[in-house]
């Protein structure tokens, strides 16, 4: 069952073995396993029920229903925009399904550094099969590289670059491009089309625009889910009381630290570092028309600069960006004529951005409303210096493309470089937050993972240090930056956590 | 805890809009009286379910320079719905993310007054001053501004560019669903 409890109408009071928060890439993961295997699964979730009927492939209407804050969620000080999915299915009905497993140095330097033992490849093995039997995960064929893709893997293999073309899970793909404002097809194999309905299929009761306010626990064990029901533009409607066994809070990197902190609960590490994979874009301008909003948006995959077996800990890689107008219209420098004359060669131009395996450490803390937490990142000297040589590769390689000028996107004034010039010019400029738009779809690490409570929140199989049956799934528990996109690692580490709580059924649901 | 950093630095840690709707000098502006041009507009009355119809009249000024195309057939931002749209927008939205806006465009408006010590208002400049006004946010040293300003643009291309009028001078052929005409 899938409900929105602003049709259903008053107060929620339910009574379940499980309480899941978010129906996300983790907590639908969860719900489906933990549904399937009989438990009695309630699943919140704040945001609102669109599915395919609803994604008009318009910005001005899709923004605000499928985004956080309307797509205007940012860091406290402005300078970095965090776009996360608000909806059922959360950021995986907008993500643009690039599907790699967890990088192998990334899982030893988690055992390693951070004490996390079993985390092994031998043992995610079983969970990483699931998903991507699930999400269908599957390679993308040559036939899908779109034109932008074509460019861009021109451009390396010129330069000499590393880099593949990834697999991802869609079926049936019509390569509308429009993947990034929902699929209007269903071929797109997002949480709302693959575990939200397994879960609904084995019982489980899934409410849209239910808010969690605040998990009580009594004597150190989670108990229940105090919430709101919550209109589209957050106004509260009514009052949710969810009584559980156990919780599992799969609410985000940003939500779900805020909802422990209001509830007192996970202990000093809670909304801590805070990573986020910090974007930036570089665009090139070509002689012909390329379209690059149609097709998969995202195949090429340039993993040059990212070399995790020598350190875990540092480098970025490199993925072709298309936006439609009004993402692209903010991204481009200055206003007034200046700006139409890049806008005007929008269907000339290419996007290549900078992916960072981020070191800096932000800071989630709960905000003056519940709505809007406060979110504090700074980037270190040595990150924003990755950044700067991301986008010098970045221009060689659109210029190896074919580009005839490219342009880093500096305000109040940018950097056009034409054929010829040196892009280390780059380097000079410097990326400084606040003069450059800096983007993130991933924020995590903020409930990292530890092997006790000193250094993080949770357990190496998610369970919250001070609070017995309260679980965390989503990417809140990486340890440190993944260095890779989130999806798979994230539902993989949330279908451990449920089998998990599955093999603990007879303490946890005596 | 940010000692050890400069006061420069300090100060751009603060969130803008949270900055602009701090100062009690600040929020007296939303008390200021409305220009003749805005007034006329207030008359006029204003289908606007977020901004009021004086602000909306602002909203709309901003918008027209920030999209000024030069083109000579380019449609007029006032026979779009591209205000409409970011008050839609505006309005669809928790008031704890959006409250402050009103203050921002009233601050814009103000603007000339405020930090270019100009007996003006934004809406009875000439078009070259307008734009010379908004440079004035873009390129301003302090980080509070530009990010007010990159704020307003960014509203400013949600209107505009989310409206079919504006995509055909820039390439953009359009969702591949159709719209049944109403």
């Amino acid at each position: 069952m899938i409900a929105s409890l602003l049709e259903r109408g008053g107060d929620l009071v339910e009574r379940a073995d499980v309480c899941v928060i978010g129906s996300g890439g983790g907590g639908a993961v969860a719900a489906a396993e933990l549904a399937a295997a009989g438990l009695d699964v309630v699943v919140l979730e704040q945001g609102h029920h669109w599915t395919a009927k609803d994604f008009s492939q318009r910005e001005d209407e899709m923004l605000p229903r499928l985004f956080e804050e309307g797509g205007m969620r940012a860091t406290k000080d402005g300078t970095v925009t965090i776009l996360q999915g608000r909806n059922v299915g959360g950021s995986t009905v907008h993500n643009l399904c690039y599907a790699l497993r967890t990088p192998d140095p990334i899982l030893r330097m988690w055992r390693r550094q951070h004490g996390l033992e079993s985390l092994t490849r031998d043992a995610l093995n079983p969970s990483f099969a699931r998903v991507e039997k699930h999400l269908r995960v599957k390679p993308i064929r040559d036939d899908e590289v779109n034109a932008l893709n074509r460019i861009i893997r021109h451009g390396a293999r010129q330069m000499g670059y590393s880099g593949f073309v990834t697999k991802h899970n869609r079926e049936g793909c019509v390569q509308s491009g429009y993947c990034i404002l929902g699929c209007s097809y269903d071929a797109k194999q997002s949480m709302l089309v693959t575990y939200v309905p397994r879960a609904s299929q084995a019982g489980a009761r899934i409410y849209a625009n239910a808010r969690a306010d605040r998990i009580e626990a009594e004597g150190g064990r989670a108990r229940r889910v105090l919430g709101s029901v919550v209109d589209l533009d957050g106004a509260v409607r009514g009052s949710i009381e969810v009584s559980a066994r156990a919780i599992v809070l799969a609410a985000g990197a940003v939500a779900s630290p805020d909802l422990l902190q209001r509830s007192g609960l996970g202990g000093s590490r809670v909304g801590r570092h805070l990573h986020v994979h910090p974007s930036v874009m570089a665009a090139g301008f070509f002689d012909d028309e390329i379209h690059a909003y149609r097709g998969i948006p995202q195949s090429y995959y340039i993993d040059e600069f990212i070399d995790l077996d020598a350190d875990p800990q540092r480098g970025y890689v490199l993925m072709p960006i298309a936006a439609f107008p009004v993402l692209t219209a903010t991204q481009m420098p200055g206003f007034g004529r200046e700006h139409f004359h890049w806008m005007k060669q929008y269907a000339r131009m290419a996007g290549l951005l900078v992916l960072l395996h981020d070191r800096s450490e932000g800071r989630v803390r709960p905000g003056h409303s519940l709505s809007r937490p406060e979110i504090e990142y700074r980037l270190n000297a040595d990150d924003a210096q990755q950044l700067a040589q991301g986008l010098v590769h970045c221009a060689h390689v659109l210029f190896a493309g074919g580009a005839r000028r490219v342009v880093i996107p500096f305000s109040p004034e940018p950097l056009v470089l034409e054929r010829g010039d040196d892009p280390r010019e780059i380097l000079r400029r410097g990326v400084r937050q606040g003069e450059i738009p800096i983007a993130s779809t991933h924020p995590q690490s903020t409930c990292r993972m530890a092997a006790d409570a000193t250094a993080g929140v949770v357990n190496e199989w998610g369970e919250v240090f001070d609070t017995a049956g309260l679980f965390v799934a989503d990417m809140s528990v990486f340890p440190t930056s993944l260095g890779a996109p989130p999806q798979i690692t994230t539902a993989a580490l949330a279908d451990r956590t449920a089998h998990h709580i599955l093999e603990r059924r007879a303490e946890l649901f005596a | 805890m940010h000692s050890h950093l400069p006061s420069a630095t300090r100060s751009t840690r603060r969130g803008f809009l949270g900055l602009l709707g701090s100062g009690a000098a600040l929020a007296a502006l939303a008390r200021l009286p409305a220009t003749p041009a805005t007034a006329r507009a207030a008359a006029a009355g204003s289908q606007a379910r977020f901004f009021d119809a004086e602000q909306t009249e602002i909203l709309t000024q901003v918008i027209e320079r920030m999209v000024e195309s030069g083109e000579p057939d380019a449609p007029r931002v006032r026979d779009t719905r591209a205000v409409a749209t970011v008050d839609a927008l505006a309005g669809s939205l928790d008031p704890a993310i959006t409250g402050p806006l009103p203050l921002l465009i009233r601050l814009v408006e103000w603007g000339p007054l405020l930090f270019e010590l100009r007996l003006a208002r934004f809406t009875n400049l000439s078009d070259e001053d307008k734009d010379a006004s908004l440079r004035g946010w873009m390129t301003s040293r302090l980080e509070i501004r530009r990010l007010a300003f990159m704020a307003l643009k960014n509203l400013a291309m949600l209107g505009w560019y989310s409206q079919d009028e504006s995509w055909a001078a820039v390439g953009y052929a359009g969702p591949l669903l159709r719209r049944e005409a109403p």
